[in-house]
């Protein structure tokens, strides 16, 4: 009886221009520890992210005993709209270039 | 669709709810979590602030709204796949919410123990806590029964 649950994906603002990078930089999405439910952080990554069960753990895992988890990396702007996501779920997010890691 | 009824003890929810419409007035003008903007852009920032606000009140009046008249006739509340996802954020934003407002006092191993009796706190900070955990079960219950996994 359970059925697929479909969210309606909010995107970040349209209007918004990112300014444009270098195609090779390498940007890192961390999420911070905070005081949400683990099992809900579990399921924001999975569902954000596309993670499965057992990585968004050891993420989450890694986020509550380190304080925070690379959790993608990838080019800027999809970072961004990770990032966005994130915050949408009241999970603290941030960006960072590769390099400064 | 999955539909889960909770019914609840009125006498026992009614002071929990002033707590969490206390939250919710807050959080009607401030974002839960602190904004950490990837641009320096103040365009860039009132527009991704702005979306961010028309979600998190969205999702809050689709929780107080939980909470009508009907409510107070029968106890019960329900929560479907269709409110389900907006539910869940609501009780994420408002449990940090009153944590930032009154649990910042109380110890972080208390704060993250779903079993922690309520006389571990200090009296003054009793009914946010109760509210706190409430919001904490609605999640558990959300997540248990409607398994809102799928990938966005």
């Amino acid at each position: 009886m359970i059925v697929a649950v479909e969210s309606t994906p909010r995107r970040r603002p349209a209007s918004v221009t990112v300014p444009q990078t270098q195609p090779a930089e390498v940007w890192r999405l961390l999420v911070l520890d905070d005081l949400n439910r683990m099992s809900y952080a579990v399921m924001v990554l999975r569902r954000v992210l596309g993670l499965d069960e057992m990585r968004a753990r050891r993420h989450v895992m890694e986020i509550h005993e380190a304080g925070r988890s690379v959790v993608w990396m990838g080019n800027r702007e999809q970072a961004e709209a990770y990032m966005f996501a994130l915050h949408q779920w009241h999970l603290t997010a941030i960006i960072q270039p590769q390099e400064a890691a | 669709m999955k539909q889960v009824e909770i019914r609840l003890n009125i006498g026992a929810v009614a002071p929990l709810l002033d707590v969490i419409k206390q939250a919710a007035d807050d959080l009607r003008t401030t974002l839960a979590i602190r904004a950490r903007f990837p641009e320096e852009d103040a365009d860039f920032n009132e527009t991704w602030t702005q979306e961010l606000m028309a979600g998190q009140n969205s999702d809050v009046r689709e929780l107080l709204g939980l909470f009508d008249s009907e409510f107070f006739t029968d106890g019960a509340i329900a929560i479907t796949g269709e409110n389900c996802d907006s539910l869940l954020r609501a009780c994420a934003a408002l449990r940090l919410r009153i944590h930032e407002r009154w649990l910042r006092e109380v110890p972080v191993d208390i704060v993250e123990d779903p079993d922690a009796e309520i006389t571990a706190v200090a009296e003054v900070a009793r009914l946010p806590f109760a509210a706190y955990t409430f919001l904490d079960q609605i999640q558990k219950i959300i997540l248990e029964h409607l398994s809102p996994a799928g990938t966005e």
